[in-house]
């Protein structure tokens, strides 16, 4: 316990390092690209006086570290300032952005897990069959094209040929649902709906998948790629000798030290669907955090990209974190190293 | 077992069958823009925050349909003395929080946006005061002389000052943030429709607004979806799956052609703009005007317009007749449209002090606007037939407004399609051609030139309709003869819409508005069940 409890804090730290060095990046990242922001925001049709004032109202005259010292001290009163593009509050346009996002990226890592798992141990335990062959054949599709190419396909195949999905949106026009959480696969069932949470589901199916689509080939390759050495070794050979069933041996003894790698993997994954979740977003008009982020880039809307990169880079480490401790609960090397002074 | 999986599946089915059912929509019209949508009048600026601001909000005057000049829309008359308005407000006017509309309304709406600055404040710069003369009377006092004052008045929405007086939000001064918070969420109009949601990156919700003072036809839309930042791909599989009623102006002319060929009717908004292709005055070799004779005579207009067609009849421009759009005041008649000119384009070239082999053209195209690419390879296959050497280059948005402010840094060649944002020409040809409005994204020519400002000041100061007609054709003559620019083709705006969707003022010209966004006044429309 103390040494989780260590791992947790000396994560926390360097998370919280991390966190600091990249505002620190981004603050100047996003006012040394051209382009004046308040020219953008305001529109081509703005007078001078008018940008004069934006820019004043921006700071955008002051030096760099003043700008940067005035960012710190909102922040830590928990305002990022106004959105240009939105010409709301950033904080708003987070809050109500970002379960979205985290809704389709959880959807698509529990799809992530629960089919690539299961189908690198199903081709594990069937090495050089023809179930094997067809899973590597179809991990190897999901991981060769991106998200946004499957989120097109999957479109036209299972929306437009053959209308079985929603196109655009989260839910269905005629349910108004009140946000509490904003993942209305919660909130449906928050209101007493369960129609309302089946027609949630069914909209975010579609996009998940397609978001999901390459994690989980990428999943199953490795899941599979490290059973089969697992299954090599002196003491899988042992359990087979006392006779134990190979669905046992798969799932007590090849499976669990495989995971640790493809955990690894699959944390990364899950961390990089906040940034792959953009075209999938756009393609169907999800309105989601990553789409916000990109559209306040190409805006050059200062407040509001450093807001969503903190708040996608925050999400990143938590994830990482997670798989962290996920790891060390799995492999007690790892634990017990910790416990060393 | 086996019964029990037909069961589920047969479940999942139905069940499937009922929501999909559920979504096929009556008295609802779906359509989209770009994100974001501005719901705050004060700042609306383009396409998507002119819909809003035209069906939530109203305005003193309305542009006539199907010709020039302006109507009386929450004002019942108007009358000019000198640099003085004064308008005579309806007496049946209510807010959609029920409150009548008043002149204090007005000097509030006024204020509000010159105190904002945002959006197109500009347009009020010269406005001195105005005062609420009595409940139903309100006089705006003028600077300087500003013929096009009541058109301008066409872009001051009107909002209920009691209601944001409200819902101040915190700001410095009395006034606090003269209501911003509270209308970038809601509505404070007397407009056709009400807001019901708004989520400026997803879409907006808009309700009939039951007591409005004109009448809305029982078919016009009951709610209205406005949906931002669709993908084209997206557009296409909605509308053909009748989940869709009316595209954005935006699309590619191929998915315009593709959905008008699915059975798609299109609908289309013009007379207000133009793509103009901007030359750099002070760069030689286009300071000397024969020069930029030869280019305007050796641009292939037909090729240009023939690159935006979407079908046979239907283009998303047409061809130019001048520097002001066919239609507008001043505007040559349609019949004498710009044709390219070989002979007289080698003619103008031998009268130009410059030998065109000696400088390289640089011919800019806005990353954002694709098809100004396909511009950019015309010209360069034109000039070079004149012997010019010319490079393409690509400028985001961005650069190319910072770029702009300097003459050195401005590009030989900028495209740019420019509106008129009140449908006068004042606020489509000042801030191209005026010296003192040179360096600005739509000025990138740094026209320099005495006639072309003194017939501009006329235009925006003669009382005499007469008088500004008569500056604005002189000026069109003008700035034909020495062309700052080549005037590419007269924009119009084509959507693709479903057959249940009737849009007359997007679709009968006798009925269209000459305004951009103002078509697309719901109220005007009509959707099947």
């Amino acid at each position: 316990m103390i040494a989780l409890t260590r791992l947790i804090a000396k994560r926390l730290a360097t998370a919280s390092l991390v966190l600091i060095g990249v505002s620190m990046l981004i603050f100047a990242i996003a006012r040394v690209i051209p382009g004046d922001p308040a020219r953008i925001a305001l529109g081509p049709n703005a007078t001078d006086e008018q940008l004069a004032k934006l820019r004043a109202e921006l700071r955008l005259d002051d030096s760099l570290p003043a700008q940067y010292a005035h960012f710190v001290s909102e922040l830590l009163q928990g305002d990022l300032g106004i959105s240009l593009y939105t010409n709301r509050p950033v904080t708003t346009d987070i809050a109500q952005f970002l379960p979205a996002t985290l809704e389709l990226v959880l959807v698509a890592g529990t799809m992530m897990v629960l089919i690539g798992l299961p189908l690198g141990m199903l081709s594990a335990r069937y090495e050089g069959k023809w179930v094997d062959n067809l899973i590597r054949i179809v991990s190897l599709l999901g991981v060769s094209a991106p998200s946004f190419v499957w989120a097109v396909i999957l479109m036209l195949l299972f929306a437009f040929y053959l209308p079985f999905f929603p196109i655009a949106g989260r839910i269905s026009e005629q349910y108004a649902i009140d946000p509490v959480t904003g993942f209305l696969l919660i909130d449906t069932l928050l209101a007493g709906k369960p129609w309302a949470w089946l027609d949630a589901a069914w909209h975010i199916a579609l996009p998940a998948f397609a978001l999901a689509l390459s994690g989980i080939g990428q999943a199953a390759r490795l899941t599979r790629a490290n059973m089969v050495e697992t299954y090599n070794t002196p003491y899988i050979e042992m359990a087979r000798s006392y006779g134990f069933s190979e669905s046992r041996i798969a799932r007590r003894y090849a499976f669990k030290p495989s995971l640790i790698p493809s955990l690894t993997i699959i944390g990364l994954d899950f961390a990089a669907m906040l940034g792959n979740a953009f075209l999938v977003e756009a393609v169907f008009a999800w309105p989601g955090l990553s789409r916000y982020g990109v559209a306040v880039i190409l805006r050059k809307d200062l407040n509001a990209i450093l807001g969503t990169v903190l708040v996608i880079s925050a999400t990143f480490l938590i994830i990482n974190i997670i798989v962290d401790l996920l790891i060390a609960w799995l492999n007690p090397r790892i634990r017990h190293a910790e416990q060393k002074p | 077992m086996q019964r029990h999986k037909k069961l589920v599946l047969g479940g999942v089915a139905a069940a499937v069958m009922a929501v999909t059912h559920a979504v096929s929509a009556g008295g609802v019209l779906r359509l989209d823009e770009v994100a974001v949508g501005e719901l705050d009048p004060g700042k609306a600026s383009d396409y998507a925050d002119s819909i809003l601001m035209f069906n939530v909000y109203d305005t003193l005057v309305l542009p006539e349909q199907g010709g020039p000049g302006l109507v009386p829309h929450l004002a019942k008359s108007w009358e000019a003395d000198g640099n003085s308005y004064t308008f005579t407000l309806r007496d049946d006017v209510q807010f959609q929080s029920g409150n009548p509309l008043t002149a204090d309304d007005v000097v509030f709406s006024l204020e509000r946006m010159q105190n904002l600055g945002q959006g197109l404040s500009y347009l009020f710069a010269g406005v001195e005061s105005a005062e609420a003369v009595d409940g139903s009377t309100v006089r705006f006092n003028l600077s300087t002389p500003y013929a096009p004052f009541v058109a301008s008045l066409l872009r001051l929405p009107i909002v209920d000052k009691a209601l944001v007086m409200a819902n101040l939000g915190e700001g410095e001064g009395e006034m606090g943030d003269w209501g911003q918070a509270f209308l970038s969420q809601n509505a404070a109009g007397t407009g056709a429709y009400t807001v019901s949601s708004h989520n400026p990156q997803e879409e907006t919700v808009m309700a009939k607004h039951d007591g409005y003072f004109l009448d809305i036809a029982d078919a016009a839309p009951d709610t209205v979806r406005l949906r931002y930042g669709l993908e084209p791909a997206t557009v296409r599989t909605l509308i053909a799956q009748g989940e869709h009623d009316i595209s954005s102006q935006w699309l590619p002319p191929e998915v315009l052609k593709a959905l008008a060929g699915d059975g798609a009717q299109l609908l289309t908004e013009g007379g207000t703009g133009a793509f103009y292709v901007k030359m750099n005055t002070t760069k030689p070799p286009l300071d000397d005007a024969n020069c930029r004779l030869a280019l305007s005579h050796a641009f292939d207009y037909d090729a240009a317009v023939k690159m935006i067609a979407v079908t046979d009849d239907i283009s998303q421009g047409s061809a130019a007749s001048g520097a002001v759009p066919v239609g507008m005041l001043g505007a040559n008649s349609a019949d004498n449209i710009l044709k390219q000119d070989m002979d007289a384009a080698k003619a103008a070239l031998e009268q130009c002090q410059y030998n065109p082999a000696d400088h390289e053209l640089e011919l800019s195209w806005i990353a954002e606007v694709p098809i100004e690419e396909r511009f950019a390879l015309l010209m360069q296959a034109n000039f070079t037939a004149l012997g010019f050497n010319a490079s393409i280059k690509k400028l985001p948005w961005a650069l190319f407004a910072e770029q702009v402010s300097k003459p050195e840094n401005t590009p030989h060649i900028s495209q740019l399609f420019v509106n008129a944002v009140t449908g006068d020409p004042d606020t489509l040809l000042y801030g191209m051609y005026h010296s003192g409005s040179a360096g600005t994204w739509q000025s990138p020519e740094y026209l320099n030139d005495g006639e072309v400002d003194s017939l501009l000041d006329q235009g925006r100061t003669a009382a005499d309709p007469a008088a500004r007609a008569s500056a604005y054709s002189a000026l069109n003559e003008r700035l034909m003869a020495i062309a700052p620019t080549i005037y590419g083709y007269d924009r119009q705006s084509v959507f693709a819409a479903s057959t249940r969707v009737k849009a007359p003022a997007l679709s009968d010209p006798a009925q269209a508005f000459g305004l951009d966004g103002m078509g697309f006044s719901f109220r005007l429309m009509e959707v099947a069940e």
